[in-house]
Formats: C-alpha cells, structure tokens, sequence
C-alpha cells in the first residue's frame, strides 16, 4: 500500500478505514435524512392542526399524520443511528489493531525519544476519541447539518424575514464558540498531557516501590506528585471557565432567538403578516433548532478531541519501521551460525547522538565460534549486541553476515536465526512455561529441555506450580537468578543460528555457573554450530571462548583467547589478577 | 459508599451548596419561558392586544440570560468543588499506593493501580459533575415541567401521563439490557488495555523472539471482544434515544387529538380555544421538549454513573486495603547495629510453602556478615524481612533487643537500607535518584558517596541534572547499580545490605568499591549477599543458606576447613578459573 503522508489525517482515516463501510453509512446517511425531514415536516403538521382547531375543521388528518411521524421517527432514527455508530466500532478495532501490529515492530531507537506511557495512551484513550469522532462527530455534524439547513428551509419558507433575524443571533453565538473550540482544545490537549505526567509518575512510583519504601522517601515523591497535581487542576478550572462562559453562549442565543421571534414574529401576527398557527410552527421549528445547537458546543469539541487524538495516533502509525533493507536479502546459510564481520562500526544511541558508543569496531568473528565480550561498566558490550541483533540498525556496510550487509537483510529472517537472553531480562506475567515457549509452536518437550539446559529445573520444584507457576509483573515473583533463567531458556529454546547472552551469569551461583557454562560448551564446536556471544564480568564465562574482544569506552582494544589475553598488560589481566588472586588465596586457605 | 468520600468533599462543601442551591433557580428559569410564550399567544397574539407585548418579550429576555449567567456559575461552582475534591482523592488515593505492602503489589498489576489515581478519579468526577448533580437537574425539571403542566392543565397533562407507563417500561428494559453490557464493555476495555500496556513495555522480547504474530493474534481476541460488546451496547443506546424521541411527536399528537375531541364533545362550534389554546399548545410543546431531554440523555448519563460507581468501587476498595504499613510502634533510639534473628520463617503467601524455614543468626555492631548460597535459596527474601519490605514473619527478630515488628517502621528504615539486585532508577534527575529528595543530604554529600563508590566520572558524564528514563533504561546495567550505591552511600543507613550490589560490575571497579567500603565498613554493620564468592571472602562471617535454612556459617578459613556445602561451592569456583 502506498503511504500517503502528506493527506490529512482524517483523509486517510476516511479513505483507509472508514470508506469500506461507506454502504453502512451511507444507508445511515439515508435514514438521518429521513430522520431530519420526519421531525421538521411534525411542526409544520402541528401548525396546520392548530390553525385547523382554531378554525373548528377536522384534524384527524393531522393527528394521524403526527402519531405516524412519530413511530417512523422511532424506526428510522434508530436505524441511522445503528448504521453510522457501529461502523464506528469497526474502525476503532480496526485502528487499534493496526496500531498494536505497527508498534510491535517499531525498532527501540523510536521508544527511545517516547514514553511508553504515552504511547499506551494513545493506543487506548486517544483511538476511543477516534472513535468517538466518526461514530457520534460524524453522525452529529450530518445531523446538524441537515437539521438545520431543513429547518431554516422550513423556516424560509414560512417567513424569509424572520427567518434571518433569529439566525443571526445563533450565528454570532456560533462566531465566538468558535473561537473559544480553539482554546478549548489547546487547553485540553495540556490537561491530557498533565494527566499523563501524573500517570507516568505513579507508574514509576509503584515500580520502586521498595526504593521508596526502603529509605523512607514518601514526602519527597508525594511532593512530586502533588505538583503535578496542582498543574493539572490549574489548567481543569480553565477550561472549566471556558465551558461554563463561552459553551452555553449558544443556548443563551438560543433564547435571544425566541425573544426576536415573540417580539417581532409577534408583532407581525399582530399585523396580520404571519398567522398564530405559523409562529406556532416556527416555534416548534426553533424547538428542532436549539437542542442540536445545543450539543454544537460538545459536538465542536468532540470533533476537536477527536481530531486531535487522529494526529496523535497517526503520529505513532507513521513512525518509520526502520528497515532500509536494500536488497531484501535473506542469510543465505541459514541453520549453521554465520560468520560476522564488523568493519569500522560506529554507533551512538539516537537521544544522545554526540556521544559515540562505539567508534570504529572492527573485527572478523568466524562461523560457529563462541566470542567472548569484556569490557569495564559502560564499555559498550550490551550496545554491540544489540546492534548485532539489530535493535538498532547498524550504519551501512558497518556489520555483515556471511558477507552480507545487515543493514540489508530481511529483518525477520535475521531475526527469525537469533537467540537473545538480554541483560534485562523481561518477563510476561504468564505462565514460566508460557514465558519460555513464546512461539505456542514450540513442543512442550522442547521447554522442558531449554529448562533443564538453563539450570532451572531444581528451582522449579520449589515453586508453588512447577512451570506452571504464574510469574507475575516482569517475573517480579522469582528470584533474580531464576528471572535470569527463565530469560535464558527461553533463548535457548529457540536454537538459533546466533545465541547472544548478555550478562547471565551475573546472578547465579557458583554450582549453577558451572552448568550454564558446561551447557554453552555443548552447542559449540558441533558442525553447523551457532555463533555464540557471551559478554560477562566473569572470566570464568569468557575462558573457553575462541575469541575475546576486549571493549574500553566503545573501542576495540584487544582480542584473542584467554590465554593470550593474561599474558598482555590490559585490563584483562588486571581483572584476571584479581578474579584469581582471590581465588588463589582462597585455595590457599583451604 | 458516598459517606466515605465526604471527608475529600468537605472542605469544598460551599461550592456545592452553592451549585445545588443554583439548581431550583435555574430549572425555575428555564421552565417559566413556556409560560412566558403561552402568555405572548393567548394574552396578545391570538386577542390581538399589542400593549403589554415588549414588556413581556423583555421579561422572557430577562429569563434567558438569567438562566445562562446562573448556569455559568453553577458549572463554575461544580467545576472549583468537584475539581478541587478530585485533586484531594487522587493525592489520597497515592499517599494509599505508597503506603501499601510489597506483598500486595506483588500480586496488582502495576498498570491498574495507576488507573486508580487517574482514570478512575476522572470517572468519579465526572459521574458527580455531570452525572449526579445533572440528574438532580433533571430531576428537577422533570418535576417542575410536569408540576407546570398541571398547573396550566391538569387534565391535558393527566392524559398525556397515560402514555408514560408503555414508554417507562421499555426505557427499563432496555436500561437494564446496557447496564449488563456496561460491565462487560469496561472489562473487555481493561483486558485490551493491559495486554496492550505489557506488550508495548516487553516489545524488544517481543521483536527479537519473532513473536509479533502470536502477539496479534492474542491481541485480537482482546480487541474484538471489546468490539462486539460496544457494538451491541449501541444498539440498544440508539434503540432508546430515538424511543425518546418518537414518543415527543406521540405525545403531541395525542394532545391535539384530545383538544379537538374535547371540542367536539362539548359541542362547542368555535370553542376548542379555551379546551386547548394555541398558546397552551405551545407551552406543552416547548414543556414536552423539557420533560424528554432529560429522558433522552438518560443513557449517557447512566453510563457516566455507572463509570462513576464501579470506578468508586475500585478506589475505595483500594483505599480499603488492609495490608498497608502502618508506621506506628516504638522509636528506635541508640541502636547500635545488632541484629538477631530466631527461628525466623517466612512464606510470601499465607499458607505457600515457607521460603525462610527457621533461620538463627546474629549479627554484632560492625560485623560484616555474608551471606551465600544457590539461586533461590532465600537470601533476597531475608534481606527483605529484616528491613520490613515484607512483614507477617514468624520466629523473632530483634534490632538493639526488641522485636522488629514493634518497632517504627520508618524509623526501622532509616537505621537499615540496602542495595537491592534489581537497581530501581526513577525517571527523574541523576541528582534526586540520589539522594530521593531527601533535605538532609547536601549535594556534597551526594558528591562524596558518588566518589565513594567511583560513580564520579559516570556522573560527571550524564550531569547531575540530567533525567533519566524510565527504570533509568539510558544507562547500562553495571552503571545503574553504580547510581543505586551511591544512593545508599549517601543515606548512610547504620545496617548496610548489599543485595549482589556489584554483581553486574567490573573486577576492576569492583575491586576499587570493595577498598573503598572496607573503610566505612568499620563502622558499619554489613549484611552482604554475593555470589562470587571471591568478593566475600573476607567478610566476618560467611553464612551458607539453602533451601531457606542456614546450613552452615563461620569465617572463610573455618568453612574451608569444614569442608561442607560453601568450601564445594568455592571449589565449584576455582575450577571454572583453573579447570
Ligand atoms: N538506551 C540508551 N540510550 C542512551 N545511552 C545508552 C543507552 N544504553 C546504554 N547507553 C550508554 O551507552 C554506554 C554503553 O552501555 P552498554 O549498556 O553497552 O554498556 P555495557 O558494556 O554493557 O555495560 P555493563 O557492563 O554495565 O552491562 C553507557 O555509557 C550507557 O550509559
Ligand atoms: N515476591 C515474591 N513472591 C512470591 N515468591 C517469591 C517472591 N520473591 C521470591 N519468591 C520465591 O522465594 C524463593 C527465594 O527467593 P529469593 O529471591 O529470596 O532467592 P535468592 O536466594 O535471593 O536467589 P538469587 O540468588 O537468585 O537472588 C524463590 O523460590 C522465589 O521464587
Ligand atoms: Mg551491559
């Protein structure tokens, strides 16, 4: 499909979601109509019956023809009203489920700049005013529309004088809404936002909880809080003054209305120039006039909210998927790891982009070998990986795979070959089974293995559930060691081509330790083997690595094996020196 | 239910007395300008007396902007009272949040808690500013239009009446039908909006996991579910406006029908007039459009009600929560860091399966006590008991010789504080992540502990200033646990706790921390829980725990000696180095 940013986007909207229900609303269309034209022709009946009763004729007529009018109204008004909102229904699912599929794929160099908070609110609150606006906008301004222009042909038809002179007070009522709309919908664009702040506020309170609790720091944090309170009730009474002044003008035109049409329609009966019967009717028109002008004032704003809410979400539905792939390619060798070459690769996280991350890494890392990454605190270990998973996308010719630019594979092919166990480990609240098979594809056979190759088998026994044990927000209900494993059998659930382990042994014991690096040993070396990186502070998890790149501040400083590495100055060896001092003397005692 | 929300009403109370005593006013006001028009018609137009007319028009002005200046205010009114209360729950309903037990929010998803505070305030809000106080509105001129069609016509209006019964029953059928689909569209509406939350908050595990399909699929049950209950909740809404609607022109029609049949029956040739007037006819019209707007708007406002009760459900059954801390007990005065423990169990759940199963331990003034063990054995869960983030132990644990659960739990957590293993990092300043706002600490204070624990450069690169993101998601791992040490550095607790404080940092930085610490360790009592076991070594006291027992303690010479669980669990070290 081709993206057409530069329409509106309520073009789109309509053109995109809205125009296949284009017969529902259409046939909605049609009954409002019938709708308008039944309760403005009522008045016109009722003018004739009163005339008719002051004349002592018959009005059975009448009678009949407004009881009829008044079921068909029933009929038709609820039809319209079916017709043009559930359409309305279709679009929001139709939207947000759009929505949800674009953000799933939408790379972390774009929530980088965003709070999740807002993009949550967006997804939720803002596309039910989408909703709001071609449901109930779409419907009131087709109605207003014809409501009106009926009734002031009606109206015209009756007296084109008097016509215009009680329209023209709701016209200049209609001038100044306008004008406030327009605050109005600034102003409440703020109080959203403001109510954002707050959410996102609780939300981080309720997540360090513990901090908080733990060193007493309520005040400070209520004090935050409280602030925010307050902004968002300065800018409430604002818009309370706007809607308490300037909404209700068109009410209060409204009446000034009927005053022109008592003291001049009146003095013209009295002259004779209009019967009672016809300002009976034009009262009765100006009755079908006022309540839709009445709910102007909500409908303007509704419209306003509604278009506002369409910017914010098409903001999102526009954001580019970064994927420049250029040749489309697919890893040609798929299903034995790759060879990875980074040339001169520079990178620098796009809220901070003065600041290199990594500047000019290069290295040639072999088919199926296991690449050890080591790096003070802030070295750039985690960055590399996640560029070679391409959470973020790699300069061009920067990174290649088996030759290949990554920046130009397909990125659900390359991904489809990786196995991740990040640093942060983030878990659904589900199920710890659920949370390793995140494909419902994978045999519960194979989770059962992962588990056992992530050590976790003996801690499940402890759980209430076994795998079944539900783990809670972000696995909150484990350990951390155990969040960790689960984090990590889930990758290797996946028998990737390329197996990333970044950091998971920081939490586990010694025993456990072993294992984890006895069960990396067995995938390795094997004929079609993955390519298997491991960054860790622990030596004892980079020793057996066939290579190990060594990162200071986002350079490549040095690499080799092991034993190569303790032989050279560097922090490598210092950090050997005091892994296996301690060791040493450990042995010493013993 | 209401009774308990008075106290954040009551300091507003005025505005609202203000805003209900406007409302007879202004019903009074918009209910006289029928009368006023039936005058005009029946005094003037139809008699054709032109004297008196302006005069009557103005006074029918009069009522107008009457009607709009005190709708003004009552709006304003509403807005200063309703808004004002609104902030004063919502600040309560998060002084609550903060005050709740760990082992509750454990189990509350995090995503709904903040509803409460937000969307929820706002529904409740709105059901009284434009639900409750509407409705009395309403009500109001319900009762007034019909008090004012009698009065002109009792026996027109009486007719009329015998409609109400048909038209009332389907209004409750159909009522009744939404009020069910409510729920299940408020239910359908928060499943939708959690799985969305967490998705969005785990989309990196989402992406690179290939899951976006299994996602959507899952999301779509969600998402059409919700569909399918607003689509039909619409149905009977639209059913029940255009009823409304229909039944105004019945109503009319039923009028004039009577009008000319009473005409008839008295035989009158002329006379229908005085049965039913022009101007009464009118008057009625305009009274009818009075008396079914209210009705008409009946299902939005039912709607805003019932938002506005389950939403008052939610929040006063948060507020309800027992399991709060409640900061009451003895002040801890001149402790000294001593901390014993007896036959202490625990379990996160009454009745799961106990985590800690009996632990003895005593920890003297300016000990460094560490404790180790397997993943999973309890250690975290000990740390979180002594400092009370979980309460509900049995056994005894006493600080300076009295029991920990008579104690002041604030002051408890002053004199204990530790470094937890998940770093949690506020999205605010460096500088407030620091010292948490916390007067006291001078932003020297906040410089040495940095310095302390060689978070100086990280620092000085980020600024002091600088916000972070969210759970400081701009840092790498090893550098938020930097930031969370110089936190506890800078409250300088008497009973340190380092929860594998340095387990995601360097050797070298380690190393240098270690030096650094050993300093103020002194002067200091240490509980420290690692898993290399190199870094702990050197510590006072090694205590092994597994499986929620300690099975073995004493300093590194002597376990090594022993030749139990720890001296395998190092040896288990050693090979990975040496092996
Ligand atoms: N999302 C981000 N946005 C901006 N800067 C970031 C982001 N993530 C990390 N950084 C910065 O990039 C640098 C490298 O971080 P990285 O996480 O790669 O380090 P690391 O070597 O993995 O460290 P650790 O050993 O602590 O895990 C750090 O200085 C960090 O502050
Ligand atoms: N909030 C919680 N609710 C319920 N159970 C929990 C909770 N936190 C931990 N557990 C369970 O209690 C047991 C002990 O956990 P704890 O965190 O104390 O272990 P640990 O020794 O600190 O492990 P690690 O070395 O992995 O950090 C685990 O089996 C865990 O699943
Ligand atoms: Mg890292």
């Amino acid at each position: 499909m081709i993206r057409d940013v530069a329409a509106s986007p309520l073009a789109r909207l309509v053109t995109r979601y809205a125009w296949r229900h284009r017969w529902s609303y259409l046939a909605g269309g049609a009954f409002l109509w019938l709708t308008n034209w039944l309760t403005v022709s009522i008045p016109i009946e009722i003018g004739r019956a009163v005339d008719g009763l002051r004349a002592a004729e018959p009005i059975g007529r009448f009678v009949a023809a407004i009881a009829a009018m008044g079921l068909a109204v029933i009929v038709v008004r609820s039809l319209s009203r079916i017709l043009i909102f559930n359409p309305g229904r279709d679009v929001e699912y139709e939207l947000r489920r759009d929505l949800f599929a674009h953000l799933l794929r939408l790379q972390p160099s774009f929530y980088a700049l965003r709070k999740r908070g807002d993009i949550v609110s967006r997804a939720s609150n803002d596309i039910t005013w989408v909703r709001t606006l071609v449901g109930y906008g779409g419907l009131q301004v087709v109605n207003v529309t014809l409501a009106v222009g009926l009734t002031v042909w009606k109206m015209v038809e009756l007296s084109p004088r008097l016509t215009w002179m009680v329209v023209l007070p709701v016209l200049v009522g209609m001038a100044v809404v306008q004008w406030a709309i327009g605050r109005l919908f600034r102003l409440s664009r703020e109080n959203q936002e403001q109510l954002g702040e707050i959410s996102e506020h609780v939300l981080g309170s309720l997540q360090g909880i513990a901090t908080i609790q733990g060193f007493v720091a309520e005040r400070a944090f209520v004090e935050r809080f409280e602030a925010r309170n307050l902004a968002w009730f300065a800018t409430g009474m604002k818009l309370a003054v706007i809607r308490a002044a300037a909404l209700p003008l068109l009410v209060l035109a409204g009446g000034v209305s009927m005053y022109v049409l008592i003291a001049i329609g009146g003095r013209q009966v009295l002259e004779g120039g209009l019967s009672v019967g016809e300002l009976a009717a034009f009262t009765a028109l100006l009755m079908v006039f006022l309540p839709p002008l009445r709910s102007l004032g909500w409908m303007l704003s509704v419209i306003q909210r509604g278009r506002a809410a369409l910017e914010r979400v098409f903001e999102l539905m526009d954001a580019p998927v970064e994927r420049p792939e250029g040749r489309g390619g697919i890893v040609p060798t798929a299903g034995r790891g790759p060879a990875i070459e980074l040339r001169g690769l520079d990178f620098a996280y796009p809220d901070e982009p003065d600041r290199p991350v990594l500047s000019s890494v290069t290295a040639s890392i072999d088919a199926g070998s296991v690449v050890g990454l080591f790096g003070r605190t802030g070295a750039g270990k985690s960055t590399l990986l996640r560029v070679i998973a391409r959470l973020y996308n790699p300069p061009p010719g920067a990174v290649l795979i088996d030759g290949v630019d990554l920046a130009d594979l397909d990125l659900d092919a390359w991904r489809a070959r990786l196995a991740v166990a990040p640093q942060r480990p983030f878990l659904f609240s589900d199920s710890i089974e659920a949370n390793v098979g995140l494909d419902p594809e994978v045999s519960p056979a194979r989770v059962a293995e992962a588990i056992r190759q992530a050590a976790l088998e003996p801690d499940l026994s402890a759980l209430p559930d076994g795998v079944a044990t539900v783990v809670g927000e972000r696995g909150i209900m484990l350990s951390g060691g155990q969040r960790q494993r689960v984090a990590l059998a889930r990758a290797l659930v996946r028998r990737g081509d390329v197996l990333i382990l970044d950091d998971v042994l920081s939490a586990v014991d010694h025993a456990t330790e072993a294992r984890l690096v006895e069960t990396v040993a067995s995938l390795a070396g094997r004929p079609g083997a993955p390519t298997i990186f491991i960054a860790s502070h622990r030596l004892s998890a980079l020793r057996h690595c066939d290579t190990i790149l060594v990162l200071d501040r986002g350079r490549l400083v040095d690499r080799g094996r092991h034993r190569e590495l303790v032989d050279r100055p560097g922090i490598y060896r210092d950090t050997w020196q005091i892994q296996s001092q301690r060791s040493a003397r450990a042995a010493a005692a013993s | 239910m209401l009774r308990r929300l008075w106290p954040y009403l009551r300091p507003d109370r005025w505005a609202f007395v203000v805003a209900l005593a406007l409302t007879p006013a202004a019903a009074g006001l918009s209910l006289v300008q029928p009368w006023l028009l039936k005058r005009v018609i029946d005094e003037h137009l139809v008699p054709g007396v032109a004297e008196g007319l302006g005069g009557l028009a103005l006074v029918f002005l009069g009522a107008v902007v009457a009607a709009y200046v005190l709708e003004g205010l009552y709006v304003l009114a509403l807005a200063w009272g309703g808004q004002r209360s609104i902030v004063r729950l919502r600040s309560g309903i998060y002084r609550t949040l903060l005050s709740l037990k760990q082992s509750y929010l454990d189990r509350q998803p995090a995503g709904q808690l903040m509803t409460r505070a937000t969307s929820d305030v706002d529904a409740l809000g709105e059901a009284f500013s434009s639900g409750l106080i509407n409705i009395i509105l309403d009500l109001l001129t319900i009762g007034g239009t019909l008090g004012a069609m009698l009065w002109l016509d009792a026996r027109l209006t009486l007719v009329l009446m015998l409609l109400a019964p048909p038209v009332l029953a389907v209004l409750e059928l159909v009522r009744r039908r939404l009020r069910a689909l409510f729920g299940e569209v408020r239910e359908a509406l928060a499943a939708v909006n959690a799985f969305l939350a967490e998705r969005v908050d785990g989309v990196e595990v989402v992406q690179l996991f290939g899951n976006e399909r299994p996602s959507e699929l899952q999301f779509d049950g969600r998402n059409d579910r919700f569909r399918r209950a607003t689509s039909r909740s619409n149905v009977y809404d639209s059913v029940m406006y255009a009823v409304v609607d229909g039944v105004a022109s019945i109503c009319v029609a039923v009028m004039l029908w009577y009008g000319a049949g009473l005409a008839a029956a008295a035989g009158l040739p002329l006379a229908p007039v005085e049965a039913v007037s022009a101007g009464l006819l009118v008057a009625f019209i305009e009274y009818l459009d009075r008396l079914f707007r209210p009705l008409r708007e009946l299902s939005s406002r039912v709607a805003v009600l019932q938002r506005g009760a389950a939403a008052l459900e939610k929040i006063l059954g948060l507020l309800d929560v027992d399991e709060v801390v409640v900061d009451r007990g003895e002040p801890l005065a001149d402790a000294d860091g001593t901390l014993r423990l007896e036959d202490v169990r625990f379990a996160y759940r009454p009745g799961a399966e106990d985590v800690l199963r009996g632990i003895d331990l005593e920890v003297r003034p300016g000990e460094v006590v560490a404790v180790v063990g397997a993943t999973g054995s309890g250690k975290t869960t000990l740390t979180r008991v002594v400092d009370t983030s979980y309460t509900g132990y049995r056994g005894s644990i006493t600080v300076a010789g009295r029991e920990l659960a008579s104690l002041k739990g604030s002051e408890v957590r002053r004199y204990i504080a530790g470094v937890r293993q998940d770093a949690q990092l506020f999205s605010e300043t460096v500088r407030f992540n620091v010292d948490l706002g916390r007067a006291e600490i001078a932003p020297e204070d906040c410089a040495a502990a940095a310095a302390l624990v060689h978070a100086d450069h990280l620092v000085e690169r980020v600024g002091w200033e600088r916000v972070l993101r969210e759970r400081g998601a701009d840092l790498s791992v090893g550098e938020g646990q930097l930031l969370t040490l110089a936190r506890v550095m800078a409250h300088d607790p008497a009973l340190l706790i380092l929860d594998e404080a340095t387990a995601s940092i360097d050797s070298v930085t380690e190393q240098l921390i270690q030096d650094a610490l050993a300093r103020i360790f002194d002067r200091k009592t240490v509980i420290v829980i690692a898993h290399r076991l190199s870094t702990v070594e050197q510590a006072d006291r090694i205590v092994v725990m597994e499986r929620g027992r300690i099975v073995e303690q004493g300093s590194h010479p002597e376990l090594m000696a022993a030749g139990g669980r720890y001296a395998e669990l190092v040896r288990a070290g050693e090979d990975l180095l040496v092996a």
